[in-house]
């Protein structure tokens, strides 16, 4: 069911207004690619766009962020931290990445409490775009059970087929939030639908359940218990004896939450900030611990490790699998080493 | 007391010691908390008390031989900076030609005035305490240096390649575009400068560990179709990759 229809050239208008209180984060069109970047008008966006290379994670849980400044003087150590809440809003967010957005909002908030990563979340509006076909080749969004985003995305629109009467692009509205529907209504964008544009959402829904292969020959539910028989499969050393430990893979994923913490001085060497930067388990120096004791010293065990993380360990602790799909870690591989096909080699061996 | 700072250069175009008086907006804050007694591009007034010893340049001649060999005597640390000092860098260019023709075309009938040695970096021939790569060295990496060093911290280069910075920088890969990048191999610390203006990592900071350069041998081999030598005279333009064999 259908909250409301509007045209594209509604929905950018929705967007200027989101920019009148808020940064703007969406598609926008760079060395023949897309990636997510700061506009400050709707129409900088393409909204045509097919996938952009990163995923917007970064503008929640930033590469390198200042997490508080440190003072050492007469009164002692002092802090403070420091925490974004200038209000966003993530615009064009496809499935696979608000479902990793879902992720990493359950990480930061379960145990570990992180206000550096929730203060700059709950100020973000999320408009998020469906894909009526995959993006792009490889990805397996699908068998990850991340090609829809039913939650997450604060409003969710859908390219609906053309109806025959304009040429302008219209997307059928879900609300996902209060908030979202608050926006839409109060801004009176674009129409109800009526129960031709219900049908050609359905249409829509139909078209898309064919469009999306499936390219795992196991349903994600199975992969943990497929991991826990492949410990010692010899494909870990066959295929990480390419690895780079490059961390590609990693720092590429929108899912991958590891950092590492440092200090930054300032030149008075009395003052300064601890920064946090993204880090990822397939570095050689990522499992170093005291005495210069790596626990995962081989390639091997890192790739292993990076493998059970995405569809064994995170899937048992958070209900969802690690992985959405999105097949970043496999095109961002200089050596070529891919996710799914690790997932299909292992389904041949058992 | 202030630590005592000395700058020398060996053989090179003395970029890396220029590099320290480009950082002029925090020179003065350096020279606050450091006294600088010898540094032939920026004084005149020199002493050999030396408690920290930069050196840019390889050691490529005779002479240089002589002055590290000084230099690491009046030095309590001995610091090498940019990859002339670190992996011989540009210099080792003419380990791989003859040196009768070298020779020749670089000096023409003077060559006989300008004896010359094979060109190694400044481990080669004295014990160094640290090492800061890159052609240039990279500034931003000197100063934290400078004041780890000061704080009495423990100074680490980064153990991680240049994917990482071009990651963390959201910059597109250059495989993207059929560009064989060293990226993979090299040693980060460089902000990945090179491949945010579009241009491959030519390895300048050094080959980041062996593991990295094995793995380089086998997908090379296996996974691109691209000529091993043109890949081996890349990684040897700034003296990355010198007698070790791609595995
Ligand atoms: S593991 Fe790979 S496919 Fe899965 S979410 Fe991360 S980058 Fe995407
Ligand atoms: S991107 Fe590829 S080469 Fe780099 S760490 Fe990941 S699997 Fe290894
Ligand atoms: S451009 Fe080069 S350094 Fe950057 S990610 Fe690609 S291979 Fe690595
Ligand atoms: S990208 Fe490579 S060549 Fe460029 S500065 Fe960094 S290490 Fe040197």
């Amino acid at each position: 069911m259908l909250d409301r229809v509007v045209s594209q050239s509604q929905l950018l208008a929705l967007v200027d207004e989101l920019a009148l209180s808020r940064r703007i984060v969406g598609p926008v069109r760079r060395s023949d690619r897309h990636f997510y970047g700061p506009v400050d008008r709707a129409d900088k966006l393409d909204l045509d766009f097919k996938y952009c290379v990163y995923s917007p994670k970064a503008a929640l849980f930033p590469a390198d962020q200042t997490l508080f400044e440190f003072q050492t003087g007469p009164d002692g150590f002092q802090t403070s931290p420091v925490y974004d809440e200038s209000p966003l809003a993530l615009v064009g967010v496809h499935p696979c990445d608000i479902n990793a957005i879902r992720l990493l909002d359950r990480v930061f908030s379960n145990t570990n409490i992180d206000e550096h990563y929730l203060s700059r979340r709950r100020q973000t509006f999320i408009v998020g775009i469906d894909c009526p076909t995959p993006c792009t080749s490889g990805v397996f969004c699908r068998d990850m059970k991340a090609n829809e985003a039913r939650e997450g995305a604060d409003i969710m629109c859908s390219p609906l087929p053309p109806n025959g009467v304009s040429d302008d692009v219209r997307y059928g509205v879900v609300f996902g939030t209060d908030a979202g529907r608050e926006f839409v209504l109060y801004s009176h964008a674009g129409d109800p639908p009526t129960v031709d544009d219900e049908r050609a959402s359905e249409r829509y829904i139909s078209d898309k359940a064919r469009a999306f292969p499936q390219s795992i020959p196991y349903d994600v539910d199975a992969l943990p218990e497929l991991l826990e028989r492949s410990y010692d499969s010899l494909l870990w050393e066959a295929t990480a004896r390419r690895c780079y430990s490059c961390g590609s893979c990693n720092l590429s994923c929108p899912t991958c939450y590891c950092f590492n913490t440092y200090d930054r001085l300032e030149m008075t060497l009395t003052s300064g900030t601890r920064q946090r930067e993204w880090d990822g388990c397939q570095l050689r120096s990522f499992a170093v611990v005291a005495g210069d004791h790596n626990f995962r010293a081989k390639a091997a065990a890192r790739l292993r490790h990076r493998i059970y993380r995405k569809a064994k360990w995170v899937k048992e602790r958070e209900g969802v699998a690690g992985c959405v799909g999105c097949a970043r870690c496999d095109r961002a591989c200089t050596a070529k080493i891919s996710s799914v096909e690790i997932y299909n080699q292992l389904a041949e061996e058992v | 007391m202030k630590p005592r700072i000395a700058i020398f250069s060996l053989t090179s175009c003395e970029g890396c010691s220029l590099a320290i008086l480009e950082l002029e907006d925090c020179l003065l804050d350096i020279l606050g908390a450091v006294e600088i007694v010898n540094f032939r591009e920026g004084m005149t007034e020199r002493s050999w008390d030396i408690d920290i010893g930069f050196v840019d340049g390889a050691v490529s001649t005779p002479e240089d031989m002589k002055e590290i060999e000084h230099f690491r005597e009046c030095s309590k640390v001995l610091v090498a900076i940019g990859a002339c000092a670190t992996h011989g860098g540009l210099n080792t260019l003419k380990n791989y030609q003859d040196e009768s023709d070298y020779r020749k075309y670089v000096y023409g009938d003077q060559a006989a005035r300008f004896p010359t040695i094979p060109a190694q970096p400044l481990s080669g021939v004295v014990d160094v305490d640290y090492q800061l790569p890159g052609c240039p060295m990279v500034k931003e990496e000197f100063l934290e240096f400078v004041k780890v060093v000061l704080t009495g911290r423990t100074w680490h280069l980064p153990e991680d390649p240049v994917c990482v910075e071009c990651k963390r920088n959201g910059t597109l890969c250059l495989y993207e575009k059929g560009i064989m990048c060293l990226g993979p191999v090299t040693r980060a610390g460089c902000n990945a400068i090179c491949p945010s203006y579009g241009a491959k990592c030519e390895g300048c900071r050094g080959v980041v560990h062996d593991e990295a350069l094995k793995a380089a041998g086998i997908n090379l081999r296996e996974q691109y179709d691209v000529d091993l030598q043109d890949v081996l005279a890349d990684l040897r333009m700034f003296g990355a990759y010198q007698e070790k064999t791609l595995p």
